[in-house]
């Protein structure tokens, strides 16, 4: 078993985020509010600093690793960047130029941009500027027909692989003059403008969420609720798709372990492990989450159950025992939806530990160190 | 039980297990709403197609699923008068009484008789495994409810029958 660290945190949580030496983690506990907590000496986790100023539910939270800034976004249509400044955290408002809810947020690898991802079918590009003291937005409006789900940067600072609820994932470039600079490009996407559409990949019959690029930035998968995972390597002019279909629900979100190897966590509220093979060839390999079903004694227990069998009276005790047999629950360290998955520990580009966290309120966090055959 | 309704039960168990993956989703086409997709219908593209789930013409099941939300619509067998006015005065009773229920909706889908509205809120509250146990064990408990409220009708008239007809005697 993998998981080394579980910690319930609250209810419920919608996203979480790293501090950049890992000591603190800041999640929003489905509410308006991001709430921060740190790891004391004692190895106890205390809450430390509770972010407000958002009012409707925070949808995504990216803390910056060399910058320490906090980017938060929510469905109230505003963003804010954190700054620490002594021992406060002082926010910054963004200018989306947003008419709906926005729903995810990332930092650019330069970590000089981050995009938002909205529900008004548009991706928003933040940068800094300098002579009005706050964050401006560059929108890519049009190409998208239905809400972004997720949102990723290539390794390159410039170019931006989306996913909506349309089922299709999209790859943008993102260069902003006076931003980025022209050395970074690759001779291939020099003459690339803002917000031009590179390659739109139709491979999902159905919405397609959890957008990641491998470390190199070579493959990028994705997934669809169709349960299925698309993986496409040379993106560009001529980009090869696979799809690999796999038992269960679908899932919410993935991560790259290594150029080979990739996580998926999702409704099934068990990591799955997904790698290619020498042929680059990608399949599931195995669940992460392998426990015992312990057997549950108890036949009913739900809440509602319990009234409605009370409602009914005496018809209810008489249970017949030919009855459908109840679902059970699934019995990993996981209780309900997994909807976040972030990496902790990077070794030589590989991914060591990560930390879940999904609707049951839990940040579980995972190790692949001692596990021989993640040494991929 | 028979064996057919077993099948049915555990059919429907099995699309509820497959549809029941709802994520919080706030409204595209109004400002700073959040509503349960499957009701409004504004964007096609965040609906799945429906499944509807028969064991005989007068006893289905309809699921429609969004990305949100799911509903369920139930139509309840009724094979004489007396199973209509039961059905009909029961599960008024219990729509009435929706909020003690939780993912019950108030009306059921036109051409149904009873139908659950579950959405994202649901599922972060409620176990998933327990929420699909409550539906089907719903759907059990109905027929056999049904059942005993007609026999009791029956006995009742019997009775109230012979009391008065006693007195010919």
């Amino acid at each position: 078993m993998s998981a080394i660290e579980v910690h319930q945190f609250a209810q419920c949580i919608t996203c979480h985020a790293w501090s950049p030496d890992q000591t603190m983690v800041a999640f929003c506990p489905n509410n308006t509010e991001v709430h921060i907590y740190n790891k004391s000496s004692q190895g106890k986790w205390e809450r430390v600093h509770i972010l407000q100023k958002h009012d409707q539910i925070v949808s995504g939270i990216d803390w910056s690793a060399r910058s320490n800034k906090i980017v938060t976004v929510s469905h109230d249509r505003n963003s804010y960047v954190w700054n620490q400044e002594a021992s406060e955290w002082v926010p910054t408002l963004v200018i989306l130029r947003l008419n709906r809810a926005a729903l995810c947020v990332k930092w650019s690898p330069k970590e000089n941009k981050f995009a938002v991802g909205s529900g008004a079918k548009t991706v928003c590009i933040c940068y800094y500027e300098q002579d009005n003291n706050w964050w401006v937005s560059k929108l890519i409006r049009k190409k998208h027909s239905s809400s972004v789900t997720s949102v990723a940067w290539h390794p390159n600072n410039i170019l931006l692989a989306t996913t909506s609820t349309d089922g299709k994932c999209r790859i943008f470039s993102t260069f902003i003059k006076g931003v980025d600079s022209r050395e970074s490009l690759s001779s291939s996407s020099l003459d690339m403008k803002f917000g031009e559409q590179i390659v739109q990949l139709d491979l999902s019959f159905s919405w397609a969420f959890g957008v990641k690029w491998s470390p190199s930035g070579n493959t990028l998968a994705y997934v669809g609720h169709n349960s299925m995972i698309y993986f496409v390597d040379d993106v560009g002019p001529s980009p090869s798709a696979q799809s690999v279909a796999f038992n269960g629900l679908p899932l919410r979100d993935v991560l790259f372990v290594s150029e080979r190897m990739l996580v998926g966590v999702g409704f099934d509220c068990k990591p799955m492990v997904f790698a290619a093979d020498e042929r680059g060839i990608w399949n599931f390999v195995r669940l992460l989450d392998q426990r015992k079903l312990a057997p549950s004694g108890t036949k009913y227990g739900s809440q509602i159950s319990e009234a409605f069998g009370k409602f009914y009276g005496q018809s209810k005790s008489t249970v017949s025992n030919d009855a459908v047999e109840p679902s059970r629950s699934h019995g990993g360290v996981h209780e309900n939806c997994i909807n976040s998955i972030v990496p902790l520990k990077i070794v030589d580009g590989t991914v060591k530990r990560f930390s879940s966290s999904g609707l049951d309120g839990k940040v579980v966090v995972w190790d692949l160190e001692n596990q021989p055959e993640f040494s991929l | 039980m028979a064996n057919t309704q077993r099948s049915y039960l555990t059919c429907i168990r099995n699309t509820l297990e497959a549809a029941m993956c709802l994520q919080n989703f706030p409204c595209q086409e109004v400002e700073r709403h959040n509503k349960p997709e499957v009701e409004l219908k504004t964007s096609p593209e965040l609906l799945l197609n429906p499944v509807l789930i028969c064991r005989n013409e007068a006893e289905k099941c309809l699921i429609e699923t969004s990305i949100n939300s799911i509903r369920i619509s139930i139509k309840v067998k009724q094979t004489n008068e007396l199973e209509n006015i039961l059905t009909k005065r029961f599960l008024r009773f219990l729509s009435m009484r929706a909020e003690a229920f939780q993912v019950l909706r108030r009306k059921p889908v036109q051409g149904y008789d009873i139908s659950f509205l579950v959405t994202n809120y649901h599922c972060e509250d409620m176990h998933k495994h327990k929420l699909i146990d409550f539906i089907v064990q719903f759907m059990e408990d109905i027929d056999k409810e049904i059942n005993e409220l007609k026999l009791s009708v029956n006995t009742r008239g019997k009775l109230v029958a012979t009391e008065f007809l006693k007195q010919f005697l």
